[in-house]
């Protein structure tokens, strides 16, 4: 019996690793290990009113910061009975964009690209793609400023409040990020192009179960409040335990997710595997070109997935500016009640996140928060599983071996903060 | 906070000299690294507020993207000197600040949050700008914890440094 090991995985958020324990030719098992100590957040905030929870809740990690606190508010306002008027809507949803752009640029780029070009960092791709790098850094500039338009700051912003927001962004600030997406569109369009050239290996390919949020009014998005399975169905957000049937094991600090007791999947290609028909502009273009069958099996398209979808982030806000621009400052709205329970989900780059609450006489009773990443730990151990079969089986080197499950492992963009390293060879 | 592996620092000597042998003839600017909800992780960050009322053009932290910060001084293309500031264990006492030499980066801190400091030293020099790493030993980094007493004196004696330099260069 022997292990191949990655001690420690690069590229990600969060301290994990990888162990492959082999007998033999035979891979007896793939984990992923996560050393990142559990956070206790849900129970920090017990007895907490809402408005402080969603102060101390996105503090679970620094970029899906607004994912977190959305997440929180949908919840929240659920429970109270809050229904925020559009302009808030409209607002969160320009923030959710900003983020998207943020976070998506610095993974497909920094973190994912560096891989399929062979070297072992972007730090050593800088001499021979000096541009490529300089425009990821671009998009996530500009990703950040529309994160501080409308959240307050760029990390942990205070102004999405319960109802509505603190402040809503001015005329000039919305014109500005209006010219600046649309002036940014060609540059997603040549990183679509530039992740639509590269090779994507086949050995993880295996059928998968994708699942993210419905986005209202048949439109593509990041909120929703039921849930979009590939398998045609559709499930209530607050049916969400049964969707996600959360575990603990042995090996790991963070909670896993089966649905019907098989590992699925959230984020990018989710999405775009539930809602890409309902893209428009060049970003619908690019998905009916670039998308093929393989997209259902290989878990590595999340990267190309990731880059249309930055696009049509790019694309999409100038109209929500537009629109937030024709509308007045509507006051907050208000609770109407002090007990209640209420789901939300959103969809933060890497996938779903649901804020699950329990309030009683205007205090937190329960707060329960499933991240992406926690629901995608089993499927990538799945297809890391399948793809150290093939490899070894082909003779590959164990080095070859490692690195492809790293691949695999942060085609997912995982968020092991907010889950709670990566690849050990073991033999038997 | 910054993960750096066997940084080799400069000499324990005057944190002023050190930061002037770095600098070049143009303008300093300040990046403020790390979490002040973590306590003393957040000393970069508190570094760079304390600087920002007097420099608001060349002080930035992590509130103003430090990415997009990086880019636009690399745009300009003017030899400016950057000096990051940020929380690292450094294996040493708390509060001990350690000068840490472009070339000696060899950050791991590779994470979904943000670009390595090293890939944007690597931008700034490209670039015709300099960069180092001024490094705090934290005692504590609990979250929503108190700044310790050793690190809030290092901020201090880190802000003076910087000050002198950068009022130096104004003259």
């Amino acid at each position: 019996m022997r292990e191949l090991n990655v001690e420690s995985l690069a590229r990600v958020e969060g301290d994990g690793g990888i162990t492959v324990t082999l007998d033999g030719k035979k891979v007896k098992s793939v984990t992923l290990d996560i050393h990142e100590g559990p956070r206790l957040i849900e129970q920090l905030v017990k007895g907490m009113k809402p408005e402080d929870d969603i102060t101390v809740i996105p503090r679970i990690c620094a970029i899906c910061t607004l994912s977190h606190r959305y997440s929180a508010l949908r919840g929240l306002e659920k429970a109270l009975g809050v229904v925020p008027p559009e302009k808030a809507q409209m607002t969160r949803e320009l923030m959710m964009l900003g983020e998207n752009v943020e976070s998506n640029s610095l993974h497909t780029f920094m973190l994912a690209l560096p891989d399929f070009l062979g070297y072992p960092s972007a730090i050593a791709m800088l001499n021979d793609y000096p541009d490529d790098v300089k425009r990821a850094l671009r998009l996530k500039k500009f990703g950040n400023h529309v994160m501080a338009v409308t959240s307050g700051r760029i990390v942990h912003g205070e102004n999405p409040i319960i109802g509505g927001f603190g402040k809503y962004p001015t005329k000039k600030a919305l014109e500005e990020i209006r010219l600046k997406s649309h002036e940014l569109v060609p540059d997603a369009v040549r990183d679509v192009e530039l992740f639509a050239s590269l090779e994507y290996p086949a050995y993880p390919e295996e059928d998968m179960v994708f699942m993210s949020v419905n986005a209202p009014k048949k439109q593509y998005g990041f909120a929703g409040d039921s849930i979009l399975i590939s398998n045609g169905k559709e499930s209530d957000v607050e049916d969400y335990k049964k969707l996600t049937n959360e575990r603990v094991v042995s090996h790991s600090f963070a909670k896993r997710s089966l649905y019907h007791d098989k590992p699925f999947t959230v984020g990018a290609n989710a999405r775009m595997i539930n809602m890409g028909k309902r893209l428009d502009g060049q970003a619908k273009d690019l998905f009916k070109e670039h998308y093929s069958e393989r997209w259902l099996m290989n878990p590595l398209f999340n990267n190309l997935a990731q880059a249309i979808e930055m696009l049509w982030s790019l694309e999409h806000m100038p109209d929500v500016c537009d629109q937030l621009a024709s509308m007045d400052d509507p006051p907050n709205a208000q609770p109407t009640r002090q007990t209640g329970t209420g789901t939300g989900a959103v969809e933060a780059p890497r996938g779903t996140l649901y804020h699950h609450y329990e309030i009683k006489d205007g205090l937190i009773e329960v707060a329960d928060i499933i991240t992406p990443t926690a629901q995608n730990l089993d499927d990538i151990e799945k297809h890391m599983k399948v793809t150290a079969e093939r490899m070894l089986a082909e003779g590959k080197s164990d080095d070859e071996v490692r690195l492809k499950l790293e691949m695999v492992a942060r085609a997912y963009d995982p968020c092991i903060s907010c889950a709670t390293h990566l690849v050990e060879l073991r033999r038997i | 906070m910054h993960k750096l592996r066997d940084a080799p620092g400069g000499a324990q000597k005057d944190l002023r000299a050190q930061l002037e042998e770095i600098a070049s003839s143009g303008e300093v600017y300040v990046l403020g690294l790390g979490n002040t909800d973590r306590s003393d992780d957040g000393a970069g960050v508190l570094v760079a507020q304390a600087l920002k009322g007097e420099f608001p053009t060349r002080a930035f932290s992590e509130h103003d993207g430090v990415e997009g910060t990086v880019l636009d001084i690399s745009e300009k293309g003017d030899g400016a000197t950057v000096f990051f500031v940020d929380a690292a264990n450094l294996g040493e006492r708390p509060g001990t600040v350690k000068v840490v030499k472009r070339e000696d980066i060899r950050d791991r801190e590779i994470t979904t949050h943000r670009v390595p400091v090293a890939l944007m030293a690597s931008i700034l020099e490209k670039a015709g700008s300099r960069s180092a790493v001024i490094c705090v030993q934290p005692k504590q980094i609990e979250f929503r914890g108190r700044v310790s007493q050793p690190v809030a004196r290092s901020i201090d004696e880190v802000v003076e440094a910087l000050r002198g330099l950068m009022t130096a260069r104004d003259r």
